[in-house]
């Protein structure tokens, strides 16, 4: 019995086989290869390590299956979701599927591409890059992501060029008939020293149940210096597997900040990757959940030469009986000497029923570094939340300003001024929820 | 205006009084010191009053301006212009005094139908309370109590005071901790928001805070109970004497 379970495949859990429709001889093989990988590598269960605190087999009960895209005509007026800032420099995806009318790219510096893959699929960053760097042991996901995309974000920025305007990746998900399964990907190479920032966005239009499986890979060559925030409003029933991953080149920065707000199973496996000396990286988090909301992170940060700094900001508000899990690793290489890393992971629990678990996993081989950790899990002091009572605040009021003041330190990091705001909009309700 | 009325407390939760009758009456106009020894409750007292959810009240009553508070929320007391200065001002990362000080102004504007402050206007009347405790106004910009000093913490409990502008202030144990300069500045803005309109209750070891800011009452406060009331001449003579002739007394009739 156990054998045949161990055996159980992603494959045997979607409704319908996986078919590729790729348009470019790049992505046909990178779907070709995906559907190998999901054919050898068997589901995660809750026997495995990373998958001990959360259980993914509502993938198994729902029984995913291709969207069914007539719906994508009919999702209405959206353009609240577009940034002022980004007003030309957007691509919206609807279900996975690229959408041309919604998307405007128009505003950029020469031989600059933000596009749909499809049409820049014989592009030589693409034949290098895609997939490169999203090739793990044991994975299921970003393979299931792999074989199944048809679509995809392709960013490419030459040597010395930068995007002033944020590109905003907003993806959308409509309230299909079916439950479905969608899988954004996004390739951003940049070249030596190109500077860009990037807004990725998922948003459920409603409150249906679907599998949303993104695959993110930054290569960021030399001197490369890129911000990428990514915010999950995904639909409060859907499923989230995400797998955004970067490599940098000496002296590339790549700032990424991860803001999870929907999804009542979020999996993010963000993973940087050091490739040559003196780089520098943020890989930050902002949880907000409740009901019965699980968000699991299980990040990688990867130091295989000297001379890096990682930096890593964790922070979680769990409400009602909303679950989280962190686990973050470090790992530096045996000659990776002189790196500077610092992580931190800090809970705060509204309720009597939320659950937190972090774990730090720090794996050092080389023997002249500062690498520090801390995790702290509390609830509001009760100090605090008198002081401001005892102002003339209720203590409601007193309550949501200390969540507030928690959750601002991430937001306050986002360079960009709307997607701030909106952040600060969606701190603010979910605060004064009651 | 405030009328403390045989006021026994204890720690919610626990059996042990800390208050065992205490009486307290305070006019408009007037600056009262209470004076106690440590652990003679009169920390527990402001506390108290204040509403302060750790202590349960047991027997008596608190009447502000005739009306019983002694059940009220905090912030119900606050809108009504209670206002307490914590021996300890609790940091609060994250959220600047300015911000603080705007929520608590307009939330107790509009608990008393009084206008509410547009951000506009609130700048320009924070920026003229500043100089009650000779503050600059990035002061305004910096976390509540957030890694000040000693000694700016306790401006700051003045200086929230000067904004709110309270109808009856406790002051807790607000000249512990004060070199003398910062003391002087400290007192010098008590006496600047003292009017014939508010009241301000000073709680306080030491005689110091006194000759600085003149009472016109003095209390000794021990085992739970104001035993004696006077003037300044008592603390004068708490100075010179100490609190031992008082534990003796109260030896004597079995208290202590």
């Amino acid at each position: 019995m156990s054998e045949v379970a161990q055996k159980e495949t992603m494959l045997s859990f979607i409704d319908g086989e996986i078919i590729s429709n790729a348009k470019t001889v790049a992505i046909k093989a990178i779907n070709v290869r995906g559907q190998v990988a999901l054919e050898e590598t068997p589901f995660p269960t809750r026997k495995d390590e990373d998958w001990r605190f959360i259980d993914m087999s509502a993938i198994k009960k729902n029984k995913f299956s291709s969207v069914n895209d007539s719906n994508a005509a009919k999702i209405g007026d959206i353009s609240k979701h577009f940034l002022p800032e980004a007003l030309n420099t957007r691509l919206v995806f609807v279900n996975g599927i690229y959408n041309e009318e919604l998307s405007s790219i128009s505003e950029l510096p020469h031989h600059v591409i933000v596009g749909n893959m499809t049409e820049f699929g014989d592009h030589d960053a693409v034949k290098e890059h895609l997939g490169n760097i999203t090739n793990f042991e044991d994975d299921v996901f970003a393979p299931f992501n792999d074989a199944a995309f048809e679509d995809a974000a392709f960013i490419y920025l030459p040597e010395e060029t930068s995007v002033d305007a944020p590109i905003h990746i907003l993806n959308l998900f409509t309230d299909a008939e079916n439950a479905f399964y969608a899988t954004p990907r996004l390739l951003f190479v940049g070249e030596m020293y190109s500077k860009a920032t990037i807004i990725e966005e998922h948003i459920g239009l409603a409150d249906n149940v679907y599998l949303n499986v993104p695959v993110t890979e930054f290569r960021l060559f030399t001197g490369a210096h890129v911000h990428h925030a990514r915010i999950q409003r995904d639909s409060k029933s859907a499923i989230h597997v995400s797998r955004p991953i970067a490599m940098l080149d000496r002296n590339a920065e790549y700032h990424s900040y991860t803001i999870c707000l929907g999804a009542k199973l979020f999996r993010n496996d963000p993973r940087v990757i050091q490739n040559d000396a003196e780089v520098d990286f943020t890989v930050d988090g902002l949880v907000l959940i409740d009901g019965d909301q699980i968000a699991d992170t299980h990040s990688i940060l990867d130091h295989r030469f000297p001379h890096g700094n990682s930096h890593q900001l964790h922070k979680v508000v769990v409400n009602d009986n909303a679950h989280s899990i962190f686990n973050g690793k470090i790992f530096v290489a045996k000659d990776a000497q002189k790196i500077d890393s610092f992580q931190e992971n800090r809970n705060l629990l509204l309720s009597d029923n939320g659950t937190v678990h972090t774990k730090p996993q720090l794996e050092i081989f080389a023997d002249d570094v500062r690498c520090s950790h801390g995790a702290t899990i509390g609830h509001l002091n009760n100090d605090e939340v008198f002081y401001l009572h005892s102002r003339g605040l209720t203590e409601q009021k007193s309550r949501e300003l200390l969540v507030y003041a928690f959750a601002l330190e991430s937001v306050e990091s986002m360079e960009v001024k709307s997607v701030e705001k909106l952040l600060l909009n969606e701190v603010i309700k979910y605060t004064t929820r009651d | 205006m405030l009328e403390i009325k045989n006021l026994h407390a204890k720690v919610d939760g626990e059996d042990i009084a800390i208050l065992k009758g205490v009486n307290l009456k305070v006019n408009a106009g007037e600056i009262h010191a209470i004076m106690g020894p440590n652990g003679s409750g009169k920390s527990t007292l402001s506390k108290v009053v204040s509403g302060h959810p750790e202590y349960e009240v047991t027997e008596g009553e608190i009447l502000f301006n005739g009306e019983d508070i002694t059940e009220m929320d905090a912030d119900e007391r606050a809108h009504l212009g209670l206002f307490l200065a914590f021996q300890y001002p609790v940091e609060v990362p994250g959220i600047t005094n300015r911000t603080l000080l705007r929520e608590a102004f307009n939330t107790i504007a509009r608990a008393n139908d009084r206008e509410e402050l547009d951000p506009l206007e609130f700048e320009d009347y924070i920026e003229s309370k500043l100089e009650v405790i000779d503050m600059k106004d990035e002061f305004l910009n910096r976390s509540i109590n957030t890694g000040f000093s000693g000694g700016e913490k306790k401006k700051n409990e003045i200086f929230q005071m000067a904004v709110l502008n309270p109808v009856l202030s406790f002051l807790d144990e607000t000249d512990s901790g004060l070199d003398i300069d910062a003391l002087k500045v400290v007192s010098d803005g008590v006496n600047k928001i003292a009017s014939a309109d508010n009241a301000i209750v000073m709680i306080t070891h030491y005689q110091r805070l006194l000759n600085y800011i003149k009472p016109h009452f003095v209390h000794v406060m021990m085992n739970g109970k104001i035993i004696k009331s006077g003037d300044i001449a008592l603390a004068e003579a708490l100075e010179a004497n100490g609190y031992d002739q008082y534990e003796k007394e109260l030896a004597v009739d079995g208290e202590a």
